[in-house]
């Protein structure tokens, strides 16, 4: 078997699943309750109803690998921890007291109900909610739109299958157009993951894309290098879900964030977020310092979660090494002289140094990501110009971020134009005979080529 | 080549083929301005607060600070069975 298109060990992605699993079983043990409360940094905070809603979700995506039995008695036992704190008093009240967030609350019991564990008193109250005047109360962004819609989709018709018709709100989502790749929030990314967990429901039932394929996974391919400079693997977990949830090819730069996120998870014993810091445990002790590491650390174990889980799944697999079939030869150490100008340290680095030269220039494009986001972020357009010239000539230059970051270069020399001619009036005005210099020189071709 | 992959290489070349531009110039005028360009991370940040209001289910705040090293995340993880 041509060792290219071996795929990755599923027995690997499916411990990895079945952590995330153990994990949601400490989390939903320790933390459904009451939830959990950071006094020192209110950002750590968790409301039960997002870590009972996550762990449903989890669930669900983890379902689709249901043929592995460490696997399936796994979700099992964890839908039923789950299910009294999907249906709690908290839970119904909230969706009488708040039907504009009905489905909100009910999220846990509509995933429940469709792994097979229903409700009816709970969905009798849910019908309820749905059905008041009060029901579409409060706006949303298109993303949540989609998820609403998911929701009372999957409420309805449970059964898994392909399904004919588009979610309505994705054509108005993020997933239909080209993103910020330079200067997005990480808001804005998770807006493209979740509409696209919601548009592809993990394959169960999936939806019609509203834009190719090929596009989306272009501009994820983005993302994903700006997640992985950042470390932000909570994010770039999710970003990599495009690929196996979207069916396209897992591509150079894809397996290598995949291997990077491995390889992280395996050095520190899970996929970390920043917002677990090791000053902090030290601090604490007992059931204090347990909650602490399971609230902080815990999302990010399950998008490793949601994310093998998608892998498993057949034709989805990532390959076990990186295709070198793209590789444009020399294209790694053109652009890595552009990035080891400021000696970051950086884990995905690490990994590159085990590459060899084909499978570094195979994820040429993903470095070249790299280098756009760092060089805009320090205002380095001078640089910029320098990158997408040789970019350019090595043929790499096809790809979203390259085309937005020219069309940014050129809004740039435009504001210069701008600048240069409210100077000169400024000068007139003055009746100055005084050559001034600017700040900016716009020079024609003829002048720029003596 | 894609057709999409030729229309991003088109926009590329119109730039490089353009007019010289004192870039380098153009990035310290940005610099001086950026902190009050940025429109993001207000307090009541998210769509005037009604972002808030809702469970944000698969995201997470991000402190932005690095990672903290793996060897000491290791060395804790065995609490997380």
């Amino acid at each position: 078997m041509n060792v290219q298109k071996q795929a990755w060990n599923k027995e690997d992605l499916a411990r990895r699943l079945c952590h995330a699993l153990d994990i949601g079983r400490q989390t939903v043990e320790e933390l459904a309750h009451k939830g959990y409360t950071d006094s020192q940094e209110p950002g750590n905070n968790l409301r039960p109803e997002k870590l009972i809603s996550e762990t449903a979700f989890l669930l669900l995506a983890a379902s689709t690998a249901a043929d592995i039995s460490d696997v399936r008695k796994r979700i099992k036992a964890l839908a039923q921890l789950l299910i009294p704190h999907a249906r709690s008093e908290r839970m119904l009240l909230g969706m009488c007291l708040h039907p504009a967030m009905a489905l909100d609350y009910a999220q846990a019991h509509v995933c429940l109900a469709r792994l097979g564990y229903p409700d009816a008193n709970f969905d009798l109250l849910l019908r309820q909610s749905m059905g008041s005047q009060a029901r579409r109360g409060r706006e949303r962004v298109p993303h949540r739109m989609l998820e609403q819609e998911w929701l009372t989709a999957v409420w309805e018709n449970p059964t898994p299958g392909s399904r004919p018709y588009a979610l309505p709100s994705a054509s108005g989502s993020v997933l239909n157009h080209s993103m910020d790749l330079l200067n997005c929030s990480r808001e804005d990314i998770y807006a493209l993951t979740h509409a696209l967990m919601y548009v592809k429901d993990f394959n169960i039932s999936p939806r019609r894309l509203p834009r190719r394929r090929a596009e989306i996974t272009a501009g994820a391919t983005a993302l994903l290098a700006r997640c992985l400079d950042e470390q932000d693997y909570d994010t770039g977990g999710e970003v990599l879900l495009a690929w196996p949830l979207t069916g396209r090819s897992w591509s150079a730069a894809s397996v290598f964030g995949f291997r990077v996120l491995t390889q992280v998870e395996d050095q520190a014993g899970f996929l970390p977020a920043s917002s677990t810091r090791l000053a902090r445990v030290e601090k604490l002790e007992g059931e204090h310092r347990k909650h602490y590491l399971l609230a902080t650390a815990y999302h990010t174990i399950y998008v490793m979660g949601l994310l093998c889980a998608t892998a498993l799944q057949a034709g989805r697999t990532p390959p076990a090494q990186i295709p070198t079939n793209t590789a444009v030869p020399g294209g790694a150490k053109m652009i890595l002289r552009f990035l080891d100008t400021d000696q970051r340290s950086v884990h995905w680095r690490d990994e590159l140094e085990k590459l060899t030269e084909p499978e570094r220039d195979a994820i040429a494009g993903l470095l070249l990501n790299i280098a756009f986001r760092r060089k805009i972020t320090s205002g380095q357009f001078g640089a910029l110009r320098e990158l997408l010239e040789a970019a350019h000539a090595l043929g790499l230059s096809g790809m979203p971020a390259a085309s937005q970051t020219a069309e940014m270069l050129e809004r740039l020399a435009t504001f210069a134009e701008i600048k240069q001619t409210q100077v000169e009036k400024v000068c007139k005005a003055n009746d100055s005979k005084e050559v001034l210099s600017t700040r900016y020189s716009v020079l024609s071709c003829s002048e720029s080529h003596q | 080549m894609s057709a999409n992959g030729n229309r991003h290489q088109e926009i590329v070349k119109r730039l490089l083929d353009s007019k010289a531009v004192d870039f380098t110039a153009i990035g310290k005028a940005v610099a001086e301005l950026g902190p009050s360009l940025a429109i993001a991370e207000e307090p009541w940040e998210g769509f005037c607060g009604t972002m808030r209001r809702f469970i944000h289910i698969y995201q997470i705040f991000n402190p932005e600070v690095p990672v903290e090293e793996l060897g000491g995340l290791a060395n804790v993880a065995g609490q997380l069975k």
